[in-house]
């Protein structure tokens, strides 16, 4: 499994670029799957047909959050914009790659108060370019965190978690799950990071009975971390509430139930900001019965990522559990 | 139908945003008087159908949300349960309010935080912000933790009263005032003919984001529709151009997110049978189910009765029950004369 995360993780595929993990991600479900098809936003569509019970969309987003450079100096060095929720204190002392492979190191100018954290145009990137003829990078280029993943006991340390980590959860899935009723449509959705914009077309496409997203949360067990009753490796979070939407309560109930009949462990989050892909997926057409399995994440959106490979397998438990039920919804 | 009374139980009942089904049994009992078909959506919106005599099948679509603003368990402390907000929820007025926890089973508790006395100099010039309230239901810890968990919603307590006049006072009348419109409108229509289909729609989210209304309209693909919401009425410390006036009837909205024929027409009608209307200028989004709807699909010709209301998201929001007869009636009204659209 942590080679899996491991190749999900260091693969590059940032917000709108994503066709590298695309690929990645295709050959690692094909031959699980009975049908595979990518959409004109580049969402990859994998069908595992059932014995005519509900249709199911699964979703997790493969793009990740980076930078996109919007001028090369004269020198050489990039000046970039967000690309998706990238912050400044993130950026300090940091590396990135782009597609070609080339890595950058984010440089900051002269700071007239140190102690304050600079914003976007007091920083630049250098890929140890002379000038401007010579830099492998162009403008519109997108670099995204250059981080190899740490496995540390059960913890994994890594850039793109969010949402590698449910990619991984949803491939490990297909590789375990034998017969089932139901009709699963895996979706790894693109531009998540850019507003959950895969998720819109590719649930209106699929039109599911049913919607779940995996996707990562924040926790609360950290030093001074404002108050959230989820921890790293107490079980994956059952979503309630996120600033976006309210999960379905009967599909909330089937999956706590899925949980309690087979022991696996849980806990439920009420989220204050943030949302996944779940949100425009029970928006979809008439309205989708929609729920969220999320891995609780430390650091997210930062270079380091970390999380707990028990609450990894435990997700993926957990779905196995809930699929294998008739009822998706109480 | 007596105004007071259906406007009292719409009110008391629970519903915030994202678990409307106390509020939704009583709009279900109240429309099913009136309508030919009643269901309830996958997000938990309300539609009642009653059918119009044709020839076409054309058909509108009133909305009314039916959500609340509230609070939700976030964590449980030492018995104590701290709480997040679900909707534009004001930190100045949760202190000292009577709220219900819906465990397993229905908890009064109240919200309370220290006492003014123990405050630090600073604390007291600050409204105590919500991470520093919590509910008290009165039980012991180990009681707590096995009736409530993360996640379980929390309403407030406030009953509806009847004040001096036509005057009435109580929670959620955003926006169950106009959800008590709809359903004196449907009982006056219950007298008239129509031509085109009614579609009388509860939404459910609407203050979590006009959710409910962006999956029911794109259900129902109405011809037209006409949105109902609160408006902020007139009391000290505003000025006229950023309140319409309590008692004064429906405001009828006018800026881009309404279709100017349609808002045309109403006024007409107002006019004609004279109906008390004002006017409200709503320059760019109008933040009600009004917004989601216009682009719904290929876009659907929308417009917006304002009902005035004093004290917008407090448990002590007021208005005048004359003001929702007169939203009910207008509606009724218009759909009665309606043929073509837009007229020629």
């Amino acid at each position: 499994m942590i080679e899996l995360i491991r190749t999900l993780t260091e693969t590059y595929g940032p917000a709108g670029n994503e066709t590298r993990i695309r690929q990645v991600l295709r050959d690692m479900v094909k031959g699980k799957v009975d049908e595979l098809k990518v959409d004109a936003l580049g969402n990859l569509i994998a069908l595992r047909k059932g014995k005519g019970g509900r249709k199911v969309m699964l979703a997790a987003h493969m793009d990740e959050i980076g930078i996109v450079v919007n001028y090369v100096d004269e020198k050489g060095f990039l000046r970039f914009s967000a690309l998706g929720g990238v912050f400044p204190h993130t950026l300090l002392g940091n590396r990135v790659e782009f597609e070609n492979g080339v890595v950058g190191v984010i440089g900051v100018e002269k700071l007239e108060s140190p102690d304050k954290v600079p914003t976007f145009d007091k920083l630049y990137i250098d890929v140890g370019a002379e000038s401007r003829e010579d830099c492998p990078v162009k403008v519109g280029d997108i670099g995204v965190f250059s981080r190899p993943l740490i496995a540390q006991g059960q913890r994994l340390i890594a850039k793109a978690f969010d949402d590698r980590i449910g990619c991984a959860v949803l491939v490990k899935l297909l590789e375990e799950i034998g017969d089932c009723e139901h009709d699963l449509y895996i979706v790894f959705t693109v531009q998540e990071e850019l507003g959950l914009r895969g998720a819109v077309t590719s649930a209106y496409g699929i039109a599911p009975d049913v919607g779940i997203a995996v996707d990562v949360t924040r926790t609360g067990d950290t030093p001074e971390a404002p108050k959230m009753a989820v921890a790293l490796g107490k079980g994956p979070a059952v979503k309630v509430k996120d600033a976006r939407m309210i999960s379905h309560p009967g599909v909330r109930q089937a999956l706590i139930r899925a949980a309690e009949q087979n022991g696996i462990p849980y806990q439920l989050e009420v989220l204050e900001g943030g949302t996944t892909d779940a949100a425009a997926i029970q928006l979809t057409r008439e309205g989708i019965p929609t729920g969220v399995i999320s891995i609780p994440c430390r650091y997210i959106h930062t270079p380091s990522e970390m999380v707990d490979l028990r609450d990894v397998e435990n997700a993926v438990r957990l779905l196995l559990a809930y699929l294998s039920s008739k009822e998706l919804t109480e | 139908m007596n105004t007071f009374e259906v406007l009292k139980k719409l009110s008391e009942a629970p519903g915030v945003a994202g678990n409307e089904s106390g509020v939704s049994q009583i709009v279900a009992e109240e429309f099913k008087k009136y309508v030919d078909e009643l269901r309830t959506d996958a997000l938990g919106n309300v539609i009642g159908l009653k059918k119009g005599t044709g020839p076409s099948s054309r058909r509108i679509m009133l909305a009314a949300h039916m959500d609340e603003i509230g609070l939700m368990v976030s964590e449980i402390e030492k018995g104590f349960i701290r709480f997040t907000t679900v909707g534009g929820i004001d930190d100045r007025i949760l202190l000292g309010q009577e709220v219900i926890v819906h465990g397993l089973k229905p908890l009064p508790g109240i919200i309370a935080s220290k006492p003014p006395h123990l405050l630090s100099p600073e604390e007291r010039k600050k409204v105590t912000p919500k991470d520093q309230l919590f509910v008290d239901v009165g039980l012991p810890e180990e009681e707590v933790k096995a009736l409530v968990r993360v996640g379980d919603f929390i309403s407030f307590a406030a009953k509806c009263v009847r004040l001096q006049g036509d005057m009435a006072s109580g929670k959620a009348f955003d926006d169950r005032a106009s959800v008590a419109a709809l359903v004196c409108c449907l009982e006056h229509l219950s007298q008239m003919k129509h031509r085109w289909d009614v579609y009388a729609v509860a939404t459910s989210q609407e203050e979590m984001g006009l959710r409910g209304a962006v999956v029911s309209a794109y259900g129902i693909a109405p011809d037209l529709a006409i949105a109902i919401d609160v408006g902020f009425g007139d009391s000290l410390g505003l000025s006229d151009a950023e309140t319409i006036k309590v008692g004064k009837g429906p405001a009828i909205a006018i800026g881009p997110n309404f279709h100017p024929a349609l808002r045309e027409t109403l006024v007409k009608i107002a006019q004609e049978l004279e109906i008390p209307y004002q006017t409200e200028a709503i320059p760019g989004p109008s933040g009600t189910d009004a917004w989601a709807i216009q682009v719904s699909r290929e876009g659907v010709p929308t417009a917006l009765l304002s009902i005035p209301l004093r004290y917008m998201h407090t448990p002590v929001e007021t208005l005048s029950l004359k003001d929702i007869e007169r939203t009910g009636l207008l509606l009724a009204h218009f759909i009665s004369r309606l043929e073509k659209f837009p007229p020629e």
